[in-house]
């Protein structure tokens, strides 16, 4: 089909002349249309999730923490029913809260804690992935606002043709952007 | 990324932004005439420009993503960037909103009444002539102000809603050392950037026609009447190309009688003013603490106590915005600027931080000791309005109405200027974020990975603060209340707020990318990464001696109020247009469908999907029909608790589990809620607020009708014209509305 020969008759038609365009679209409302028809039928769901037993260690304010305890990672892949193109995707969902963070032993034993936290993340679904979030944690005796963060490396493995997540590694580190992540400026 | 953008990168050969360009000049010569009303889109099927599901046909030369001759593949030709003029990004300073004046209402002129002032002035010949009525709200009992004699208006705020202009009255109501420098008193050219052109007259309509952003403050037990004054082009084509002179604003949350929620249907023309009646009422005020004894239900008074009144103190709002709600066009109204916000301050959340006396949650905000003002201090507590726009080669703000997935800007804007930055001080500000955009989602986070407390959600302050290190994506009309504490930095050290979320298309996110990815500059979409620059500028005079208390809000308690009844909203494209209203009715490719039967409805705002019962509470399943995007739904007039996400309560982040008016639904996704209807009556809406799928249309009308005199069961339709509203039966009726 030669698009561009369509493409200026319809410039014609949108051109400011208001009884072209009426008398076009008498034209084509006689000749009618196709009616409307549901695009969609009920999107493709696949859950999955795996559980991750995890330690490591970062380092903040010149303090060594050691961070354990298992984060569970669900994941939903979804296809658009709608566009036979598109990629298939997957959401998930990390949780953190059974995280810990310990320093010091006996009395100078400091526990830290991440709240009740989740990191939600929508990516295509590929048959690997790696995902870097931060994770604020704090000092258990005291309030959110003390709060700082750390680094996690998430490298997930997928089954493309289920859309399952099948496996992964967490590892942990010191929050790089704490520095990358700053700029200066002249203060007036 | 995908070869399927919106945007072509400003990298791309000049043969293909020239291609671009002409495509978007063939679109702008059908957007021009279907806005003048020359052509509907049915017409526009029927001529074969569009898909029987309403969306452009990939022709080359007129759809964006249509195959381009310059590319070295099938690529697709996407929209040519926007302009930027040499104007860099963080080189002009953020303005802080414009707040509107509070008058006594006794300023007003006429005088507000109950039921719509229905006294007669001339048309012009250009709206069909004749007289109509100076006011547009509907006539008659039903649409008066309801418990107008109990909850009379004591303030009275006023605003008209016209072209760009020069702002000559600026009032941010901070000092300028607050507002990055600002003097107020220099006029405020309706720019994007100074550095960009002037905006003509009929390209951007906001309240009083100028920018900064609007700002209504308010507090419980003090009623407003807003009075807003239509003094749009009577001429339908004078619109800069798209947009519509009819209007009706929506309080977005407000706890109001549907005469005041900015119905769809009853809108009003150029000339006419409209009397909206913010009652700034708790809920529950008729049934729970009605002797108005519980000092946390209260609004601050001037001298620095409580005023307290009638309700559940658990219902407490903080952060609402208003915008318009034009049945079919809302998306470019809003766009063209029709969207201010709303701070209500209360006995917890008073705006004063210094004011201790056991109920004041001395959130972020200012001292009264200093301003002198025992509420809404807005030193350290900031309201943004994330947008995203795209202009055209001349600078003018340009929209495509045709991209029914969504439209996106490539321009990112922070109260309506692109990328700007703001001083702040070494010490904590709460921020009210609002997205403010038309289809694009954000996630925000901090370009170094610092925590932040959010303590709100939708305007309603959550159970227990959350800290994290990026939000959770952000729906349009999402409302995100949070803490950042800068004390962390030190002068002369600049960090931002960094866009995460990455689109392709107007449908959903396509990707959340890592801090690194968004900074990285890799990303085609030129609105992820840095949007907002903040520059740590001094300490503050004061200390900070401002709180986030580890317990903000509860919820409220519905454990003894018996579930009336359940329904279930799917939200599908495709739908079925059954009713045929000129005026109430919209074609579009997106619908809902109500309870499982009758298919995928298109909107219309005649007929009537659900009913329930005055003073009852019912739970609603909102589901995604589809898999290839995600949509925030709204439910007008009471916020509502989120029971489940995808069948399970633990499926609800901590930062869903107060209250709420938004649901982003997810890609496959559903979410349970319940929600009581009490204390007001009438027609309220639930929709899509990707307003480009509201307009095509996925919206229904659910109305409170037996709430006694003067309702009817069903409720007439209100059909506007410049000459009076006439009213007309429902032109449908949903089998499971009433039963």
């Amino acid at each position: 089909m030669n698009t561009q020969v369509n493409v200026k008759a319809r410039q014609r038609l949108f051109s400011p002349t208001f009884v072209t365009l009426s008398v076009a679209v008498v034209v084509m409302l006689a000749l009618g249309g196709p009616s409307v028809q549901a695009q969609t039928t009920a999107a493709p769901i696949v859950d999955s999730s795996i559980t991750i037993a995890t330690n490591g260690t970062v380092t903040d304010t010149g303090t060594t923490v050691n961070v354990t305890g298992s984060v569970t990672i669900k994941c939903r892949r979804v296809i658009d029913t709608t566009a036979t193109t598109a990629t298939p995707l997957v959401m998930l969902d990390f949780d953190f809260s059974q995280l810990k963070g310990t320093t010091g032993s006996g009395k100078n034993l400091r526990t830290f804690v991440t709240g009740d936290n989740h990191a939600t993340e929508l990516r295509p679904l590929q048959a690997s992935d790696t995902i870097v979030v931060t994770i604020p944690y704090f000092d258990s005796t005291k309030d959110v606002l003390s709060a700082s963060s750390f680094m996690a490396t998430a490298n997930l493995t997928f089954d493309v043709s289920t859309g399952k997540l099948t496996n992964g590694s967490l590892t942990y580190g010191t929050n790089v952007f704490t520095s990358s992540g700053v700029g200066t400026f002249t203060v007036n | 990324m995908s070869d399927r953008n919106f945007f072509l990168s400003p990298k791309a050969s000049k043969a293909r932004l020239r291609e671009a360009e002409n495509a978007r000049k063939n679109r702008w010569d059908i957007i021009k005439s279907h806005s003048h009303g020359q052509v509907s889109r049915r017409d526009l099927i029927k001529m074969g420009l569009f898909t029987s599901a309403g969306l452009m046909l990939p022709i080359s030369g007129l759809s964006p993503f249509a195959s381009s001759a310059f590319a070295d593949s099938n690529i697709p030709t996407g929209l040519p960037p926007s302009p930027l003029f040499g104007v860099l990004a963080f080189s002009t300073p953020m303005p802080r909103f414009d707040v509107l004046p509070r008058q006594p209402v006794s300023v007003l002129n006429p005088v507000p009444t109950a039921q719509a002032n229905t006294t007669q002035q001339p048309v012009d010949p250009a709206l069909g002539g004749g007289t109509g009525p100076i006011e547009g709200r509907p006539p008659g009992p039903i649409w008066a102000h309801q418990q107008f004699t109990q909850l009379p208006p004591v303030i009275a705020i006023q605003a008209t809603m016209e072209g760009a202009k020069v702002n000559n009255v600026y009032n941010p109501a901070v000092p300028s050392l607050q507002n990055s420098g600002i003097n107020p008193a220099t006029p405020i050219p309706f720019r994007f950037h100074p550095g960009l052109p002037d905006q003509n007259i009929l390209k951007d309509w906001t309240y009083n026609g100028t920018i900064p952003p609007k700002l209504m403050l308010a507090r419980y037990g003090e009623p407003i009447l807003f009075r807003l004054r239509n003094k749009l082009p009577v001429n339908q084509n004078q619109n800069g190309g798209f947009g519509i002179h009819t209007i009706s604003t929506h309080e977005h949350n407000g706890h109001h009688g549907a005469e005041n929620d900015g119905f769809t249907g009853a809108f009003f023309f150029p000339n006419q003013f409209y009397d909206y009646h913010y009652p700034i009422v708790l809920a529950g005020r008729n049934s729970i603490n009605t002797t108005a004894t519980d000092a946390r239900a209260s609004g601050p008074t001037d001298a620095g106590g409580l005023n307290k009144i009638p309700g559940d103190w658990h219902e407490t709002m903080s952060t609402h915005w208003f915008h318009d709600h034009m049945f079919s066009f809302t998306a470019q109204n809003v766009y063209k600027g029709m969207a201010g916000m709303f701070n209500i301050y209360s006995g917890l959340d008073r705006g004063a931080e210094d004011i201790v006396d056991g109920v004041n949650l001395r959130l972020p905000s200012g001292r009264a000791s200093v301003s002198g003002k025992s509420w809404g201090n807005l030193d350290y507590d900031v309201n943004l309005m994330l947008a995203d726009k795209a202009w055209d080669s001349a600078g003018q703000l340009a929209m495509d109405i045709f991209e029914f997935d969504g439209f996106l800007g490539d321009r990112m804007t922070v109260n309506l200027t692109y990328k700007p930055f703001m001083e702040v001080e070494r010490r904590k500000y709460r921020f009210r974020i609002l997205n403010g955009s038309v289809s694009r989602f954000f996630k925000i986070a901090l370009s170094d990975g610092s925590p932040m407390i959010q303590i709100g959600n939708d305007g309603n302050l959550l159970p227990n603060p959350v800290v994290l290190t990026k939000l959770d994506e952000q729906g349009i009309a999402e409302r995100y209340d949070i803490v950042i504490d800068f004390s962390r930095y030190s002068i002369g050290q600049k960090v931002w707020m960094v866009n995460l979320a990455e689109h392709q298309d107007g449908r959903r996110v396509s990707k959340d990318l890592s801090i690194a990815e968004a900074l990285s500059g890799n990303s085609d979409d030129p609105c992820v990464g840095k949007f907002l620059e903040f520059r740590i500028a001094r300490n503050p005079a004061q200390p900070d001696i401002s709180q986030v208390p580890s317990t903000l809000i509860p919820n409220p308690d519905l454990s003894n109020i018996p579930v009336a009844r359940e329904r279930i909203f799917e939200f599908n494209s495709g739908a079925n247009q059954t009713t045929n209203d000129p005026v109430s009715s919209f074609f579009g490719p997106w619908g809902i469908e109500t309870d499982n039967q009758g298919g995928t409805l298109a909107a219309d705002f005649g007929r009537i999907s659900a009913a329930p019962r005055f003073g009852t509470r019912e739970v609603w399943t909102l589901k995604n029909g589809g898999g290839g995007w995600d949509h925030p739904i709204h439910i007008h007039f009471e916020e509502c608790q989120t029971l489940a996400r995808d069948g399970s309560a633990a499926n609800v982040p901590a930062w869903e589990r107060g209250r709420k008016d938004v649901w982003r639904l997810r890609p496959g996704g559903e979410v349970k809620i319940t929600l009581q209807f009490r204390d007001f009556g009438g027609m309220f809406m639930e929709h899509c607020h990707n307003t480009m799928h509201e307009d095509n249309a996925m919206l229904l009308r659910w109305e409170i009708d037996d709430g006694g005199a003067p309702f009817l069961r069903p409720l007439p339709t209100p059909i506007p014209t410049p000459q009076g509203v006439n009213f007309v039966a429902p032109t449908d009726i949903l089998p499971t509305a009433f039963d």
